[in-house]
């Protein structure tokens, strides 16, 4: 049976149809054609479907659909505003970081959602970045040049992190 | 393709009701780290013979999510997930061998989804917070139509992902102990984040003027299900804690176990490492207990 799921995604109202036993990631990218998070594994091992959810970084794939009713979803689309680049993704394209992209989004969410919890931007360390991503894998093994870019972006390189609904902090 | 229905009951009365409904398989699902994935996997099979629609019982909203510092015993709610167990303060503060395990769990994405009661009831022998729980000393409390009942954690696990839970019992919370002594968990595991355990360990030691006064010493992802160390422990009550013997007892966790080859390690490694394992746990738990 298929049921009618209504979430914010991206600051928007939207609804979808899905299956009762359908992922989280199964009602974005075949519900609603949002394919950013991709789906890696299926297994909650790669985090290539991160997305966040009320602020936290999740795995799109071991989340039921219908258990985010009436939550705040976001994922890397909603990120850019006006045009331009929220600084987590600037940082990665400045630095180079993603090679062939595949875990980008999933990246770019979980340090979005790392950034917008951490209480001292000033003061992060490397292992603090590194361990905020580690549960996301890239197979183009580009791990260092992420973690310098997320440190890059916390440090204001990139423009002042924004506060507003984008951020994902006020989701 | 099997039918699969999705409830989200707020009492435990429609929980139990759509629980013990005929013709229809039911699951509770907290996190769903463990389970969703299962689903997933299950859904892109060609099925080979038919099964009866699957219940899905979703527990977040019967409010299990609490944590409850009763002095000398601490209650935490299921549906607690890691992520918050990790930031509470007085599981840092009084449970120190489960706040060491929460630190060790997968990574910051599963720990935000993933719950306590999950990682129990999954009763995998490799979850990281039974040997934590199980030498602090814990009490499961299942609850089903018919009322509550405790059960000791000790005897929780029956099987690799089998407890004393019938069908249809919900584990509502944990209750446990505080206690004056030190306590450590210690994991090794292929890398160091995101990963099973391929041996884990945790220790709980009582000292009087560095004389092993109490100890509990568990090991897992050894055996079918994480096990008590009684040798080790007989071999280090009323004994002065020190390298040799902490090493000394450590060597006798060889009789508690009953290592597997899987996809993670082979028997042999399993079988060598657990002394080294639980070594440390039993260190670093006299260690804070000093200090
Ligand atoms: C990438 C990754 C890394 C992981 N790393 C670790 C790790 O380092 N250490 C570790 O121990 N585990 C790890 N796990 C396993 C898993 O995340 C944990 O076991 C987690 O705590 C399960 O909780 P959950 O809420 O997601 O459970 P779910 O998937 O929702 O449920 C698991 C099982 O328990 C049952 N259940 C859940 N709650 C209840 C309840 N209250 N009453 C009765 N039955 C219930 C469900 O029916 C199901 O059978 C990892 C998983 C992944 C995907
Ligand atoms: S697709 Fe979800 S973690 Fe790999
Ligand atoms: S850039 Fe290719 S997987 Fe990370």
């Amino acid at each position: 049976m298929s049921r009618i799921l209504k979430f914010n995604l991206n600051g928007n109202p939207a609804e979808v149809k899905v299956g009762e036993a359908d992922t989280l990631l199964e009602a974005l990218r075949e519900g609603l054609a949002f394919t950013s998070p991709k789906c890696g594994c299926n297994h909650g091992d790669c985090g290539a479907c991160t997305v966040i959810v009320n602020g936290d970084a999740v795995k799109s794939c071991t989340v039921i659909a219908l258990t985010a009713e009436g939550k705040n979803v976001w994922t890397v689309d909603g990120l850019a505003k006006g045009g331009k680049l929220h600084p987590v993704q600037k940082a990665f394209h400045e630095y180079g970081a993603p090679q062939c992209g595949y875990c980008t989004p999933g990246m770019v969410m979980a340090a979005v959602a790392f950034l917008n919890r951490h209480p001292s931007l000033s003061s992060l360390t490397e292992e603090e970045v590194k361990d905020a991503l580690s549960g996301n894998l890239c197979r183009c093994g580009g791990y260092k040049k992420y973690a310098q870019a997320v440190i890059a972006a916390a440090r204001g390189d990139f423009g002042p992190l924004p506060e507003q609904e984008g951020s994902g902090k006020n989701v | 393709m099997r039918e699969y229905e999705y409830h989200a009951p707020e009492s435990f009365g429609r929980l139990f009701e759509l629980a013990s409904a005929d013709g229809v398989e039911s699951r509770f699902l907290a996190g769903g780290t463990d389970l969703t994935p299962r689903i997933s996997a299950e859904r892109n099979q060609i099925p080979r013979y038919k099964k009866p629609p699957l219940r899905i019982l979703y527990l977040g909203a019967l409010g299990l999510d609490s944590v409850t510092d009763a002095g000398e015993d601490v209650t935490i709610g299921a549906l607690c997930t890691l992520s918050s167990l990790l930031e509470n303060a007085v599981v840092k503060a009084k449970l120190p061998a489960l706040h060491e395990a929460l630190t060790e769990m997968a990574g910051v994405s599963i720990r935000n989804t993933a719950t306590i009661g999950g990682n129990i009831m999954n009763a995998s022998p490799a979850a990281d917070s039974v040997p934590a729980l199980l030498v602090l000393g814990t009490e499961c409390t299942l609850r089903s139509a018919s009322g509550e009942r405790r059960v000791a954690l000790a005897e929780f696990f029956t099987e690799p992902g089998k407890t004393v839970a019938k069908p249809g019992e919900v584990l509502v919370s944990v209750t446990v102990k505080a206690g004056r002594g030190g306590s450590s968990f210690k994991k090794l595991g292929r890398r160091k984040a995101e990963t099973l355990s391929v041996v884990n360990a945790a220790a709980y030691v009582e000292l009087r003027d560095g004389v092993c006064e109490a100890v509990r010493v568990a090991v897992g992802s050894a055996a079918p299900t994480v096990v008590r160390c009684a040798d080790t422990e007989r071999a280090l009550v009323g004994r002065k804690i020190g390298e040799d013997s902490i090493r000394a007892a450590s060597s006798l966790v060889e009789k508690a176990i009953s290592p597997i080859d899987d996809i993670r390690a082979s028997a042999w490694y399993r079988g060598r490492v657990a002394p080294t394992v639980v070594a440390r746990a039993i260190s670093a738990a006299a260690e804070r207990k000093r200090g």
